[in-house]
């Protein structure tokens, strides 16, 4: 032990919350709009767009989150990149949220009843106006609490950019540890910064589905593929 | 400077590689298996439970939901033995990957009985069933049957999350990987095969889980 | 209307993708002192979860003895330094894809690492060495056996007792990620033993048993040298002139009394 663990040390753990809220702010940025492209590609007329994004999803949600940072850190050398860490994690964090949002969204736009699709193409309107003016704005209410709870995922998955020597949260507890051997401490305090910055999502998030709950209870304009439950797609990588 | 590919000094240790393949495995159903169990009946407590138990079992899901695995591995491992508990790496990372697990299969099935109308449960009833009975064959059975894609989900979750229990000296693919990448310093390939081999299994797990959906569903309920 | 075609937001994407990498490349490669000096700076990689070498210090500053070498390194080129933290499997890929112009960090010199980098001679070297608490009797690694030792994945310490947990079978070898986690195992009681520097009893205070910790016999001497990309032969004979001078003059002594609390042992050339 070369020091104790005091107020200040806290103090740096609270520093460093902010590079872990600033990387799950661009990863859910970055990755929502990009998930929406995914998306948009999975409903499209075209079927190698629709093939196209199904890969995407595919191969984002079946290969570990950290499998993925470690490729992006080291395995770009050979097409001459070498991407700092936070290039490299802002860019995983990115293209690996977008699956789990694409995948949202698309189970969103697919609630939406199909006749909405056909009127609208009656109507004249093409592929991308139809999603952007009718689709979306209805998947919306659908969407919104699955994405905040996967936003929960978010944020404690940046604690896996720890391990290319991103200093966030947790690596930031590993060097305090190192000096100060008090992981009971550390980690416990580490563990309630995490909470306090899941927690009001999560009830958000909770929230949100009750309301959308009950309006489809009262009938709302929602069809029935509905019904799905928006939990269950409330999962993410860890 | 250019990068050049090796694969040899990978492709020469694939015994160990897959030995790690089968320790993923493992440490994934058996917490599979443990944490539906916990699901399950976090989800009966919740739904059913009085008001304390069910308090009980929110608060359990609401810390877990909202701490990150790695530093409940921490605090199971290093933290535990300083209140007499103490737990061998492979049976931490089980018991770490379990409450995980269980936390968020909780809120899948209880998501799932919600879905069951209270006509069935009253017909259950009036048929004349026990409580048990009716929990049993009213409640879960066809509960589990209405969340089974999302607990598959959460399941492939589990399987991928297991690559960060080498924090707590557990052996298993990720860990395997990061030792050879230590022997043979060829990082990038490394990681290339073992994402391929996660993937792999990934998807032959979808499979399976679809196959066993049907097997278990034709005849029950 | 068409001013969302997905087509316009993909390439959006993709450029912007690609403006944040190349923002992330690695500046131009610097092979030489005078190319570095041009720039200003030096880039130099330390990874500070390895204490007393590299750790940090009551504001988060990096410190310790490699720190205090990467800035002597800096001082003699007259350029400040910029510090890049990686992970001990990060280091040889830091030189390799031209992150960084050296690595100090515990870099021990072995022939394997050597096919892929270049060594500086030796600035510091320490010995890898079995801890374990005092009650317990052990002289060698046949006492090992039946015993959990626990050792930092891919170090030094790892290699030597998985080679004699081979020829004692018995001895169970459990591997962490970093230095401060097998400690912490150590002080929890979930290993008997472990296998780290001869500095390491002065971080270890009493277990939760209760019980003191005690060097039991030492595995090898390390030597750690500043690592360099393979094709920068005019730096790295820089660096061994620096090496040379900070080790006559009596800075690496000084250095390794404040930071190990134990004279600088006596360091091999090549």
């Amino acid at each position: 032990m070369l020091r104790d663990f005091t107020f200040n040390e806290v103090y740096f753990l609270l520093l460093a919350t902010r590079w872990t809220i600033l990387l799950a702010v661009i990863a859910f940025v970055g990755g929502g709009l990009l998930g929406l492209v995914i998306a948009g590609m999975r409903v499209s007329p075209y079927a190698v767009l629709r093939r196209a994004a199904m890969a995407y999803i595919q191969f984002f949600q079946g290969t570990p989150l950290l499998i993925q940072l470690f490729m992006v850190f080291y395995g770009t050398a050979f097409i001459g990149l070498s991407p700092d860490p936070w290039t490299a994690a802002a860019i995983t964090f990115i293209v690996n949220s977008a699956a789990f949002f694409g995948e949202i969204f698309y189970g969103s736009i697919e609630s939406i009843p199909r006749g909405q699709w056909e009127i609208s193409r009656a109507l004249g309107f093409r592929f991308v106006p139809t999603l952007r003016l009718i689709i979306l704005p209805q998947a919306f209410r659908l969407m919104l609490p699955p994405t905040v709870g996967f936003t929960v995922q978010i944020v404690k998955g940046t604690s896996v950019a720890s391990l290319i020597g991103l200093t966030e949260l947790a690596r930031t507890a590993t060097v305090i540890n190192t000096v100060t051997f008090e992981p009971a401490l550390v980690f416990g305090t580490v563990a309630l910064i995490y909470f306090a910055l899941c927690w009001p999502l999560s009830l958000l998030g909770a929230s949100l589905e009750r309301r959308l709950l009950v309006q489809k209870v009262r009938g709302g304009p929602l069809g029935k593929g509905a019904a799905a439950s928006p939990a269950a797609a409330v999962a993410g990588p860890d | 400077m250019d990068y050049v590919f090796h694969f040899g000094p990978i492709l020469d240790r694939w015994p160990l590689l897959l030995w790690g393949l089968s320790r993923t495995l493992e440490l994934s159903l058996v917490s599979m298996v443990f944490g539906l169990a916990i699901g399950i009946l976090g989800a009966v407590a919740k739904s059913f439970g009085p008001r304390p138990v069910a308090a009980l079992a929110s608060a359990y899901v609401e810390l877990i939901r909202n701490t990150p695995l790695l530093i409940q591995l921490y605090f199971i491992f290093f933290t535990l033995p300083f209140i007499g508990l103490r737990l061998s790496s492979d049976t931490a990372a089980i018991v770490a990957l379990s409450i995980h697990l269980g936390a968020y299969a909780t809120e899948i099935v209880r998501a799932g009985i919600e879905s069951i109308p209270a006509g069935q449960i009253e017909a259950g009833k009036a048929l004349g069933l026990s409580g048990r009975q009716i929990i049993r064959h009213i409640v879960i059975v066809p509960a589990i049957r209405a969340v089974y894609p999302a607990l598959g989900g959460q399941f492939i979750l589990q399987l991928l999350g297991s690559s960060i229990v080498s924090a707590i000296a557990a052996e298993e693919l990720t860990a395997i990987a990061n030792n050879l990448v230590m022997q043979t310093f060829r990082n990038f390939e490394i990681y290339i095969v073992v994402a391929v081999m996660y993937f792999v299994v990934v998807q032959a797990f979808i499979m399976l889980f679809r196959l066993g959906g049907r097997l278990l569903f034709r005849w029950k309920v | 209307m068409n001013r969302l075609s997905p087509g316009r937001l993909l390439a959006g994407l993709l450029a912007g993708l690609f403006v944040m990498v190349s923002l992330g490349l690695a500046p131009a490669q610097a092979v030489t002192t005078d190319e570095i000096i041009s720039r200003g700076k030096v880039i130099i990689a330390i990874d500070t979860t390895t204490a007393p070498y590299g750790m940090v210090d009551t504001s988060m500053e990096p410190s310790g003895f490699d720190i205090d070498v990467a800035k002597l390194v800096g001082e003699a080129l007259g350029v400040p330094v910029e510090f890049v933290t990686v992970t001990s499997p990060g280091r040889i890929p830091s030189l390799l894809t031209n992150r960084v112009d050296m690595v100090i960090s515990i870099f021990s010199i072995t022939p394997e690492r050597a096919l892929q980098v270049a060594f500086s001679i030796p600035y510091a070297g320490q010995s890898s060495v079995v801890l374990a608490p005092k009650s317990l009797d052990i002289a060698g690694p046949e006492d090992l056996v039946g015993l959990k030792v626990g050792v930092t994945r891919g170090t030094g310490e790892d290699g030597l007792l998985t080679k004699q947990a081979e020829k004692f079978p018995g001895i169970e070898i459990l591997r962490f990620d970093d230095y401060a986690s097998i400690s912490q195992a150590m002080l929890s009681g979930q290993i008997d033993a472990m296998g780290g520097g001869d500095y390491g009893d002065m971080y270890l205070q009493k277990s939760v048993d209760g019980e003191d910790f005690e060097l039991k016999y030492i595995l090898k001497s390390f030597f750690f040298g500043i690592g360099v990309r393979k094709d920068s032969p005019e730096l790295l004979q820089w660096l061994n002139t620096l090496v040379y001078s900070l080790k006559n003059d009596g800075t690496l002594n000084e250095l390794s009394i404040e930071h190990r609390g134990a004279p600088l042992p006596e360091l091999p050339v090549f």
